[in-house]
């Protein structure tokens, strides 16, 4: 089985593809499929995890994989839905620049990490490409960020960094201390919760959620 | 023997778009027409007489023949059932581009001399098609020649294994969005039909007929297996024989028929699956196809493999 998941770079398709499903973001048109590339990266990235956590044999690395899965995978999602579901109308994205720009963009971007990481840092040896490609998902992330109109696809964006750095944390030391690692999450769940009610209080106090109207002043 | 293999690209390129059409037709609940329809298509073309328009110059009688000949001499180059190709020595993959690129430019040239409408609307789509699809084509074929250390595509299918990595399949996702492309089918054309308003290629041979058009149609059809083959060479070469003798050639030619059947199907698959896009929205998709071929290269540089 590990000479298996070695021979078949395992571990390399997972974590290209938690990076495609980052870049896959910049080219979707509505929320409901932006939502669904967000669950799917969780899902990756709980595998990825899962499969280090059985190559190296540690315990703890299975509770992260089985509680990121739970929480990023099933708990963020649902509530992402049922927010978009809230919103009723407008189901497109809305960037500020073409969907093909910021795909060139992100390959940019994507790029810049790779040169300037070239060597890698090899700590903890189960791969030495996942540092890259956990620091352009956050750089991905942080460009959704900037790009977006609306409030919901800006938590999306904070959602992919958050999951780059779990995986950046992860590659450098097998991931924080069970205990933190909770709280981590238990802070990202509220943190979603939180700015999916603002989303909803701006949507119904502005009649939409574009972020450029909240410089507006309200009688 | 080896250096007649390109004879099979020839004969039965007729009979790759048959089957896909039949594929096509069986997914869609339709009977559709026979396998072979291609080739009776072909005969009766070239049974008929032809109409050509008194305003056109040398170069409207002598593109179906330089478009047929510079297809031919790019599947001299490229290895079909065993890597012993005709031409192996001096042909490499850029090459086999530009010979590529000289039919189509030929092709627009002629599409622009009957000084018809509907041609000149059909060149400059395709010519905007081509400047997209070209880079990425380039781009996701330096994968595979990075990995195999060289641009001779013979080599390159020699030296390939069966354990993939992600850049390979990054790259072969893009080349087959080129090859859509290249060929029109149906997210970027769509090829049963001469709506004005869509067609791409077919605007282009709009003004001819009989002998010309069979020749053209022909050349349509080969260079469709021609990429087929191509992406075969590339990126799932196993069962390609590296010499010429009858066991090998067998074994490589069974081969050869599975995988020119699976890119039938998947063709069959895309094209029923997908509804044609507005043209305008093509390069979004070309687009992201770039990307993709991008960071195929990048992925390959930066894992090694």
């Amino acid at each position: 089985m590990k000479g298996w998941i070695q021979a078949f770079s395992v571990i390399d398709f997972l974590s290209v593809g938690i990076l495609l499903t980052a870049i896959a973001m910049n080219a979707l048109k509505r929320l409901e499929s932006c939502v669904k590339a967000y669950t799917l990266n969780s899902w990756l990235l709980s595998l990825l995890i899962a499969i280090v956590a059985f190559m190296v044999g540690e315990v703890h690395l299975y509770i992260a994989s089985i509680v990121t899965i739970l929480s990023k995978g099933i708990l963020i999602p649902m509530f992402l839905r049922k927010i978009v579901r809230q919103m009723k109308v407008a189901h497109d994205v809305e960037p500020y620049i073409s969907n093909a720009l910021s795909l060139t963009i992100s390959g940019i971007l994507v790029a810049v990490v790779y040169a300037s990481l070239k060597e890698g840092i090899f700590v903890t040896g189960f791969s030495k490409n996942v540092l890259q490609i956990s620091i352009a998902v956050i750089l991905i992330g942080l460009f959704m960020m900037i790009t977006r109109r609306k409030a919901i696809t800006q938590v999306i964006g904070l959602l992919f960094m958050e999951n780059g750095l779990f995986l950046a944390g992860f590659s450098l030391t097998f991931g924080m201390p069970t205990i933190i690692e909770l709280g981590v999450l238990f802070d990202m769940l509220m943190g979603v919760i939180i700015l999916g009610m603002f989303a909803v209080q701006i949507k119904r106090a502005f009649s939409s959620s574009d972020l450029d109207k909240l410089t507006i002043l309200k009688g | 023997m080896e250096y007649f293999q390109f004879l099979i690209i020839i004969l039965f390129s007729p009979l790759v778009n048959g089957v896909i059409k039949k594929l096509k037709a069986n997914m869609q609940g339709r009977v559709g027409p026979g396998i072979f329809q291609p080739y009776f298509d072909l005969i009766r073309l070239f049974k008929k007489d032809m109409v050509i328009s008194n305003v056109t110059s040398w170069i409207f009688k002598a593109t179906p023949y330089i478009v047929f000949i510079s297809i031919i001499a790019a599947s001299m180059i490229v290895p079909v059932i065993t890597t012993k190709a005709s031409l192996g020595m001096m042909g490499d993959v850029i090459a086999l581009i530009y010979v590529l690129a000289l039919g189509r430019f030929f092709m627009a040239l002629a599409g622009l001399d009957a000084g018809t409408a509907f041609g000149g609307e059909g060149i400059s789509r395709e010519m905007t098609v081509a400047i997209l699809v070209e880079p990425m084509m380039m781009l996701s074929i330096f994968t595979a020649a990075i990995s195999a250390g060289s641009t001779n595509i013979a080599k390159i299918a020699e030296t390939h294994g069966i354990f993939y990595s992600p850049s390979h399949i990054l790259a072969l996702s893009a080349f087959i969005v080129a090859i859509i492309a290249e060929t029109g089918r149906i997210p970027v054309d769509n090829p049963d039909t001469h709506l004005e308003l869509t067609m791409i290629h077919e605007g282009m041979l709009l003004e001819y007929s009989g002998r010309y058009l069979a020749l053209m149609e022909w050349s349509h059809y080969m260079k469709q297996m021609l990429l087929f083959t191509i992406a075969a060479d590339m990126f799932f070469p196993f069962g390609i024989a590296n010499n010429t003798e009858v066991s090998g050639l067998a074994v490589s030619s069974g081969a050869y028929i599975l995988k020119m059947f699976l890119m039938s199907f998947l063709m069959a698959l895309i094209e029923s699956t997908r509804a044609k896009m507005r043209f305008f929205q093509l390069p979004s998709l070309l687009g992201s196809a770039f990307v993709l071929a991008l960071l195929s290269l990048l992925t390959y540089i930066m894992m090694g493999k």
